[in-house]
């Protein structure tokens, strides 16, 4: 988080955190202050329209897209910390240097809000910006089970399966989660 | 569906109604603890004495695992209603008796 980003610096990706967490953020646009925190306080509320306004607000796609993925990972961190009964990580301190800038792979909007690179799946809903993807996959295995696990119903690690998905289920109901 | 066919691996009678309504036993074992807490850490209510019996259940990896578990679909669940993320016609078709069991149609976003 704290490192440059694709479309954001280090320190514009610890002020979207900030925003996220409900703090002021004056080195990023509103339109990007408004997107952390609502997709890090209140994912339920989303939809097509919202993603338009953020745009209208500024944001480019790559750019909104990278958003969500600091956001999404600092939620994660966040709650496995509130978990664990613990107070919340401090924000880093950021890195300097400029964003990499890299223009995204050819992609194709779907049916989705954002257009995706490679098909439509949940692995590849930050695909726009190469970087967010991995590091969606990257603690996506740690936390739970790498996307090559995911294939084995029988897997097992200090919880079953079942158990795993039991909790998986209950937190993508307390969240509204469609998908 | 993870979860149904999980349970089948395992041999498990799964009531997936537990996964909308935290009073039904989803007859996983340890099933209505790992759902309370699961409700205890989102709602930010109190997470004890719940974390300590989870310990005791299933051990202080258990809960580490169960903390990550809360956290991915945290992640997981934001990346999906930020993007928009369609779920596919063959598992709409595979999964119509689990979605209308459970009214998971209500969490439709508008597009």
């Amino acid at each position: 988080m704290a490192a440059p980003g694709t479309w954001w610096s280090g320190t514009q990706r610890v002020a979207i955190a900030q925003a996220a967490r409900g703090g002021t953020a004056e080195v990023i646009p509103t339109a990007a202050s408004e997107a952390a925190r609502t997709i890090y306080s209140e994912i339920t509320t989303t939809s097509r329209r919202w993603v338009e306004e953020i745009l209208a607000g500024g944001l480019t796609m790559p750019a909104f897209v990278e958003v969500i993925g600091v956001v999404s990972r600092l939620a994660a961190v966040d709650e496995f910390t509130r978990a664990l009964g613990r107070p919340l990580e401090p924000l880093p301190d950021s890195l300097p240097g400029a964003p990499s800038r890299v223009e995204p792979p050819p992609s194709r909007q779907g049916r989705s809000w954002v257009p995706m690179v490679g098909g439509m799946s949940i692995t590849r809903a930050l695909s726009l910006v190469p970087a967010e993807s991995r590091a969606q996959e990257e603690i996506h295995g740690p936390l739970y089970m790498s996307y090559s696990q995911m294939a084995d119903q029988g897997f097992e690690r200090e919880l079953t399966r079942p158990q795993m998905e039991l909790v998986a289920g209950r937190v993508s109901a307390i969240n509204e989660c469609f998908y | 569906m993870m979860l149904r066919e999980s349970s089948e691996a395992f041999g498990y009678e799964v009531d997936l109604r537990a996964v909308t309504d935290p009073a039904i036993d989803s007859g996983i074992p340890h099933g209505s603890l790992l759902v309370a807490f699961s409700n205890a850490v989102l709602s930010r209510g109190r997470a004890e004495p719940l974390r300590s019996e989870l310990v005791e259940a299933v051990g202080e990896e258990g809960l580490v695992a169960t903390a990550g578990v809360i956290a991915n679909f945290s992640m997981m669940n934001r990346i999906a209603d930020a993007t928009g993320m369609p779920v596919g016609k063959r598992f709409l078709a595979e999964t119509e008796d689990v979605r209308e069991l459970l009214g998971l149609e209500r969490f439709i976003h508008e597009s």
